[in-house]
């Protein structure tokens, strides 16, 4: 009966999928591709109403083999996947993207150009929400390689300008590619998302022809619209165009103290913290030595010397100066009983001491300042240095003989 | 840790996951994602990009053709946890009516059934103890004494009881009345345990029980931890791992990492009182910690990383509630994290005790009815993870309610699907200080938590079964780490690559976004063994097979870099205990690529393994030595395990003794007669259509019956019946005195024994049990010879024509094996009357397909062959 034939039929469909899924965990590409061209059958009849249907298995099954099979070339993948468009409409713009990210992939920049443009005029009837999505993207990458197109231009041009010889037609074509770039870029980014390498090249576009306020607007736009997710790298722009722009030292701190507030442990708090001690303004010294401390919480700056360096460098000031104890003391009330254990074990002076001697002279003047010179780290590291016979090392003893008993002040 | 300059393009929305979906089984290939410029040159003339996923990873590969056994199968013996088949109907008819309805139906009525029979004293302890005597079972009819005037007779009751038992799954199956009178009755009162609340209590657990064989979430995070320990030469270190029968005993082995982790001493063994859930461990200050995690119990232990150096308890704390996670700080010495099922997570410090972060028994982000809560660590030793089935939250430990922030959402921020739910949140901290791995049913996701929400990277995984354990390995700066995805029900095992960084062009050499490097590879399961293993005897197969089909209870790993070689150890833990691991070799540090085995399929036994490898002098390979030893133990720990692994067998020593049972020596003439008759068959060529031995002549016409001395009391019977004076005839026999009738029946036995085989309907005249065994009680009191209580034979004997040759007509007193089951036999045997029937039906069981008579051509006899003493025939 048809119902037994369906059902048999469907059996052997999943069997010989399991095969093939079998065969793509392990690597064994030949295998796989034998495999498939058997699955191609199911293509016939298609009872499925699985949201992923046989030819959507087929691309991706096929996709994923062409990329690894050993005798695999670009000419039977371009084929590949030509076919593979053809094969369903709901997936026409995702397969040409995936075609063309291979490209790209593959250096094959023209290629992908052109089906880029081949797949932006594409049009069938009326688009679901994803199809356009995924017609904004393939704008979006074709300006992006517009883009590069416009700065290959653009150095050529400046090459031949230092010549002093200008080239009328490269310069249109340049100011093609321009406004074809900047059409795309500056739709994609408009919508909520992740677009880092779209704005940054769409902003360098502005930034070129001068229109600074519009540079501005969409960098203050990805970084502060509260559609967009909380990305670092937002900031991050609009804080290097503030500084190319060369604006004012408190509209930088302003920026990075957003930065700070939503990623405390970013790179660049390093640069704000040095921006901050700098300032002569006694808020903003003491906003430097929080930005500081909190950076140093992290994990990942456990063993970063230029960070032990900078509150090193603040703490022994505020010591030397015995001005603004408080602030320190402040820090100090919610760490003290974790940092102890977290930085300044005798485990890690020693692994410090052997790794890296700044980094443990750094952290050795913080913890004698911190925890008085009967701390382990301090102990152990300054008994070390002082056996090494390094100068910092008895400068340092000193120093901690001198203001031994700051520690009660700041953690009494 | 710096930020990637510039991440690969994604949309954000906000929102429950618009998607719909299933588990779709190959959403994971074939798909860059995304692209970015990168690649390794310095700006060209030509930008350079880099995928998402696909790009280039490290090549390992295997060396064994199957996971090994590390350590040797423990010596008690195993119980499989329950499979679907003990707790589900499994009724054919069941089925097909459920066939329409999605969902399972459970088998409650058997399980309490299970619970009565197999603690009938917790059940219905005082009331059976003082009611046994007012409770009958024998067979016959009681007589009311005046001892036992409180006496009632159960028999028929249970009767019904096991006729019930044959219809079951009948869609239309009714109650007999009488149980359901029986019920009513006593519901209230007989059981020890409210019927009601006992009910209520075993379907709970039952519900439990299913609901832990589709996903049993209390292993999550897997109970096996690696601890490598400092040494200078050969690399060593410390397996955990439970074992015992209920798996409630830790053990800290070490091993020694040769070609194949070889186990050295004795390992140092705890008892704990519960079973071991979940084993975490992390490395700080040089010190490992190791958390165990039990229902109501978790406990700390310290080990040094020195070798040989002995573990020391630290802590144990008791919940009220079962803990759903244990995770061990890797910043801090002693720190732990602690869920339960109500909700609550506390930061749990040896030396300061527990803090509570968060008691919340409602999921974060929307409802869902999973009591399953998770808590990790994060780039900040102050702020934890805290997750459920929703999604990840991080709070700070200082200010819990204050300071938190979401990390990860079940919905459109993470382009999740439909009904996809957070299975396992772990911290790649020794990767990346600020990253996060979460595994879904579907899909597995990198956070970064310096751009929460978004996941730096997604791929849908494809696993059968939800990844319950998984196992990070980090890489060489620049290089691609290692996490290994291990599902506990199938058992698979998943190795994937991704990489934190590349080296990015545009940014002028800083780190770049997050990368899944190369295909995902499938690793050896442990019941992937089976195959390679000699062929066993069916019944060892099948223990076997159940042994090493275990769910995976736990996942570690280690990587060992010897110069130029690198190779990745994984062990895999089951439920029963035994650890397997196997081998995987860097693909650049092995000069000669050993022999494909793409396309070759392993037979059973002539696998790989067993073949002697030319470079091993002994002749076999290390594993298949492992297996030997393996499978030796485990066969050993088999025989001394319990019959439970028997098939059952019935002994019938308790019923009857031997003497009952024995019978005359040497075959019967009967038995006799049909071995000739097989014996001729066979010569012949022929088949045997029926057993009966007058087959082949043509059956006689029933003759008009006149018997010699004079008529049957039937005829008698049906003669006063037409002349309508039956009343009278009924008379007549009724007060024929016992003496008479007894004179008479001897008489008739005598006339039988002359004419054999001339029988008649007389024997139908005694068709019903009562009379019969009213019968059978009155020719106690004289000799017992009583015509219609005739011993029965093979019913065919009844319509045997007088003078038929003896050969064909096997008689009552030349078949007295045949006459085992009549009552007379048995009361010979000393048989009580109330066994009688049960050992006929008893007997009657063991001689299945009894003869099958002829049906005589041309005659309206119709005839049964019951062997039973009421089997008398009918033919009219």
């Amino acid at each position: 009966s048809s119902n037994e034939h369906k059902s048999n039929f469907k059996k052997s469909k999943e069997a010989c999928l399991s095969y093939i899924q079998d065969a793509l965990l392990q690597k064994q590409w030949k295998r796989a591709a034998e495999f498939l061209s058997c699955y191609v059958e199911s293509l016939e009849k298609d009872y499925s109403r699985e949201h992923i249907g046989p030819s959507e298995m087929i691309w991706r099954i096929g996709t994923e083999i062409l990329w690894h099979h050993s005798q695999s070339n670009m000419k039977e993948f371009n084929c590949f996947m030509e076919q593979m468009k053809t094969l369903g409409v709901k997936r026409y713009l995702k397969v040409c993207l995936e075609h063309v990210f291979h490209l790209l992939c593959n250096g094959q920049i023209d290629e992908a150009y052109q089906n880029l443009s081949l797949a932006e005029s594409w049009r069938f009837g009326e688009q679901t929400a994803i199809q356009d999505k995924e017609m904004k993207l393939i704008q979006a990458y074709r300006g992006l390689l517009d883009y590069y197109s416009w700065s290959k231009q653009k150095s050529i041009l400046l090459e031949h300008g230092e010549d002093g010889f200008s080239d009328l037609a490269v310069e249109r074509e340049m100011h093609g590619y321009f406004r074809k770039a900047a059409v795309a870029l500056k739709e994609i980014i408009k919508i909520p998302g992740v677009w880092d390498i779209f704005v940054k090249c769409y902003v360098d576009l502005l930034e070129f022809y001068g229109d600074h306020n519009e540079a501005r607007q969409v960098l203050n736009e990805y970084a502060y619209n509260s559609k967009f997710p909380a990305n670092p790298n937002a900031h991050v722009y609009l804080y290097q165009f503030l500084k190319r722009q060369g604006e004012s030292k408190k509209s930088l701190v302003s920026a990075l103290k957003i930065l700070h507030d939503i990623v405390p442990s970013h790179e660049l708090m390093i640069d704000f913290n040095t921006m901050l001690q700098k300032s002569k303004k006694r808020k903003k010294r003491r906003l430097g030595l929080e930005v500081i401390f909190a950076a140093l919480d992290y994990a990942g700056w456990k063993e970063n010397a230029k960070a032990w360096g900078c509150l090193a460098r603040q703490v022994k000031q505020i010591v030397i100066s015995e001005k603004h104890l408080d602030w320190i003391k402040q820090e100090w009330s919610s760490r003290k009983d974790w940092w102890p254990a977290f930085h300044f074990s005798r485990y890690l002076a020693k692994r410090n001491w052997q790794e890296n001697k700044s980094l443990s002279y750094e952290k050795a003047l913080v913890a004698g300042i911190l925890l008085g010179k009967g701390c382990k780290y301090f102990k152990y590291v300054s008994h070390q240095g002082c056996k090494a016979q390094l100068k910092r090392f008895r400068m340092l003893k000193k120093f901690m003989n001198r203001h031994n008993l700051v520690y009660l002040r700041i953690s009494g | 840790m710096e930020f990637p300059a510039a991440l690969f393009p994604s949309y954000f929305g906000a929102g429950p996951p618009q998607e719909e979906g299933g588990p779709a089984p190959v959403a994971g290939w074939g798909e860059h994602g995304q692209v970015l410029e990168g690649g390794p040159g310095r700006r060209q003339v030509q930008p350079a990009f880099v995928p998402r996923r696909g790009a280039m990873s490290e090549k390992w590969e295997t060396t064994d053709a199957a996971a090994v056994p590390v350590l040797l199968p423990s010596a008690g013996c195993w119980i499989p946890s329950p499979t679907p088949q003990d707790i589900l109907y499994r009724s054919g008819l069941c089925r097909k009516l459920r066939a329409g309805k999605s969902g399972a139906t459970l088998d409650f009525a058997r399980q309490l059934g299970h619970f009565f029979v197999d603690h009938p004293e917790d059940a219905f302890g005082s009331l059976g103890r003082l009611l046994h005597k007012n409770f009958y079972l024998g067979n016959s009819k009681l007589k009311v004494i005046v001892t036992r005037n409180s006496t009632i007779r159960m028999t028929a009751l249970v009767e019904d009881i096991d006729r019930l038992e044959a219809r079951r799954g009948c869609p239309r199956q009714h109650l007999a009345s009488r149980l359901r009178w029986f019920s009513h009755l006593c519901r209230d009162w007989l059981f020890e345990v409210p019927l009601g609340l006992l009910a209520d209590c075993l379907h709970e657990e039952l519900m439990q029980q299913w609901s832990n064989l589709l996903f049993d979430d209390s292993l999550t995070g897997g109970a096996l931890a690696w601890l490598p320990r400092e040494d200078g030469g050969t690399p060593v270190g410390c397996l955990v791992h439970p074992g015992g029968q209920a798996m409630n005993h830790l053990y800290f082995q070490d091993v020694v990492l040769e070609e194949l982790p070889r186990t050295q001493g004795s390992p140092a063994q705890f008892e704990l009182i519960g079973r071991v859930q979940q084993v975490a461990a992390a490395r700080v200050d040089g010190q490992d910690f190791v958390g165990v995690r039990s229902d109501y119990h978790c406990g700390v232990w310290r080990v040094p990383s020195k070798r040989r150096a002995a573990p020391t308890p630290l802590q144990v704390i008791r919940t009220d509630v079962p803990a759903s996670c244990l995770t061990v700080s890797p910043h801090l010495p002693g720190e732990l994290s602690v869920c339960t099922q109500s909700g609550t997570v506390y930061l749990w410090s040896v030396e300061t005790g527990l803090q509570q972060l968060r008691h919340d028994p409602q999921t974060m982000f929307f409802r869902d009815h999973s009591p399953w809560r998770w808590s990790d660590f994060t780039a900040h030793p102050r702020v934890l993870s805290c997750a459920d089935r929703t999604g990840l939250q991080c709070l700070d430990a200082r200010a819990p309610r204050r300071c938190h922030f979401d990390l990860f959402k079940v919905g459109e921020e993470a382009g999740c699907q439909q009904g996809e739910r957070v299975v396992l949140p772990m911290y790649l901290g020794r990767a990346h200080p600020s990253q996060y791995l979460v595994t879904t049913q579907f899909s597995v996701y990198v956070l970064d938590e310096r751009l929460p929400l978004v996941p730096v990277l997604k791929w849908a995984h494809m696993m059968k079964a939800p990844p319950l354990f998984a196992h990070l390995m980090p890489g060489k700066p620049g290089r691609s780490h290692n996490v290994l995805l291990g599902a506990s029900r199938t058992q698979e095992l998943l190795l994937l690559q991704y990489r934190d960084s590349f080296w990015g062009v545009s940014t002028g050499g800083s780190q770049s976004a997050c990368q899944l490097a190369g295909t995902p590879q499938k690793l050896h399961s442990i019941a992937g063994c089976l195959q390679h293993l000699p062929t066993q005897l069916p019944h060892r197969h099948h223990l076997l097979q159940q042994r090493l089909a275990a769910p995976a209870a736990g996942l570690a790993a280690t990587l060992q870099e010897d110069g130029p070689h690198k190779s990745m150890l994984i062990f895999q833990l089951s439920e029963a205990g035994d650890v397997f691991c196997q081998k995987l070799t860097h693909k650049a540090a092995q000069p000669p690529p050993p022999p494909s085995r793409d396309e070759a399929t392993t037979a059973p036994g002539s696998s790989p393994l067993f073949e002697a490898p030319a470079s091993s002098p002994q002749g076999l390979g290390t594993a298949a030595l492992r297996y030997r030893r393996w499978l030796r133990a485990f066969s050993r720990a088999c025989r001394e395990s319990p019959r439970h692994t028997w098939p059952p067998s019935l002994s019938q020593r308790r019923l009857f003794t031997r003497r009952d049972l024995e019978g005359p020596a040497g075959p019967s003439s009967l038995q006799k007669q049909m071995r000739q008759r097989l014996r001729q068959t066979m010569e012949q060529g022929g088949r045997i259509q029926h057993w009966e031995p007058l087959a082949l002549q043509p059956p006689p016409m029933p003759q008009t019956l006149e018997p010699a001395g004079g008529p049957d009391p039937l005829s008698v019977r049906l003669t006063a019946a037409w002349a309508g004076d039956w009343e009278q005839w009924w008379e007549e026999r009724t007060s024929f005195s016992v003496a008479q009738r007894q004179r008479a029946l001897r008489e008739r036995r005598r006339r039988q024994k002359r004419a054999q085989g001339c029988r008649s309907l007389s024997a139908s005249f005694t068709s019903s049990l009562t009379y019969q065994s009213e019968l059978s009680e009155l020719s106690d009191t004289g000799p017992p010879l009583l015509s219609p209580n005739r011993p029965p034979i093979l019913s065919q004997e009844s319509s045997l024509p007088p003078g038929s040759p003896p050969i064909h007509s096997p008689t009552t007193s030349a078949a007295p094996d045949e006459a085992l089951l009549s009552s007379q036999s048995l009361r010979c045997r000393g048989i009580p009357k109330e066994r009688r029937k049960t050992l006929r039906d008893y007997l009657s069981v063991w001689a299945e397909g009894p003869p099958e008579p002829p049906e005589p051509p041309g005659s309206q006899a119709s005839q049964l062959c019951i062997p039973s003493s009421q089997s008398q025939l009918s033919s009219a």
